[in-house]
């Protein structure tokens, strides 16, 4: 600690775009949801697959990371 | 295999009353108010009136497992029956919350720009957040964050409800975890 406080930005602009992009989505038709909640299943279908098979197969150690 | 075809399949189970009342609940009924979220292992809860009751109250899907065979659906889950790609879970009317969400829910229609409509029966986002409430688990209060944010949700309606079931104190406790303040009436 040298004795300076450092300046941090003011993010509560992107914050508040975020909450308005959440609210834009929030008015989106039932359909329309309904197709962005199945790309969000395709894109997480890969890790629910890895998650059974660990479970299947419980004392299988997953690969090394190099 | 979509979500809007498996919605299809319990409206005709409806129809062909192999349920009674009904209506989607859960991350699926949130889907109708906020925008969607993230959900690891989606499955679609229907809250249903109407198995078939045994004298020593245990309650059967028989009925709706026969109506779904006749209609080519015999897989099952370890979370409920595999329809069009998809688990969906058959809830008893458990609660007079539950009983109450039944009776007052709308009728949404899921069909695509240009399709024929297609209605199907959904909890009021009220009862959605109360539903949540009661189970309390993380993701169920950051649902109902959600609702708050996205002002997705009528807080005279919402006090209605919460004060009918007795849960105003779980909602303010949950105020306070969200550490918010209490939007509702007199607080």
């Amino acid at each position: 600690m040298d004795g300076h406080r450092t300046q941090y930005p003011d993010n509560s602009e992107i914050l508040a775009r975020k909450a308005e992009g959440r609210r834009e989505n929030a008015r989106a038709t039932f359909a329309e949801k309904i197709a962005i909640l199945e790309r969000m299943k395709e894109r997480v279908a890969p890790i629910v697959t890895a998650r059974e098979a660990r479970r299947a197969n419980p004392g299988r150690q997953p690969p090394a990371r190099v | 295999m979509t979500l809007r075809k498996t919605i299809e399949v319990v409206t005709q189970l409806a129809a062909k009353r192999a349920i009674a009342n009904y209506a989607i609940a859960g991350a699926v009924a949130a889907l109708n108010y906020i925008e969607p979220m993230l959900t690891e292992d989606p499955d679609i809860p229907v809250s249903v009136d109407g198995f078939e009751k045994r004298a020593s109250g245990l309650l059967l899907l028989g009925p709706i497992e026969k109506a779904l065979a006749q209609m080519g659906y015999t897989e099952r889950t370890n979370v409920g029956f595999k329809i069009e790609g998809w688990p969906v879970q058959f809830l008893p009317v458990a609660s007079p919350l539950d009983e109450e969400g039944l009776e007052q829910a709308i009728e949404i229609d899921v069909a695509e720009p240009g399709e024929a409509p297609l209605k199907a029966r959904c909890l009021r986002a009220e009862h959605v957040v109360a539903t949540a409430l009661t189970i309390g688990r993380l993701k169920d209060l950051a649902r109902i964050q959600a609702f708050l944010e996205q002002d997705a949700v009528d807080f005279n309606r919402l006090q209605s409800v919460l004060e009918r079931h007795n849960l105003m104190a779980a909602w303010s406790e949950f105020c306070l975890k969200a550490a918010i303040k209490n939007p509702l009436f007199g607080n």
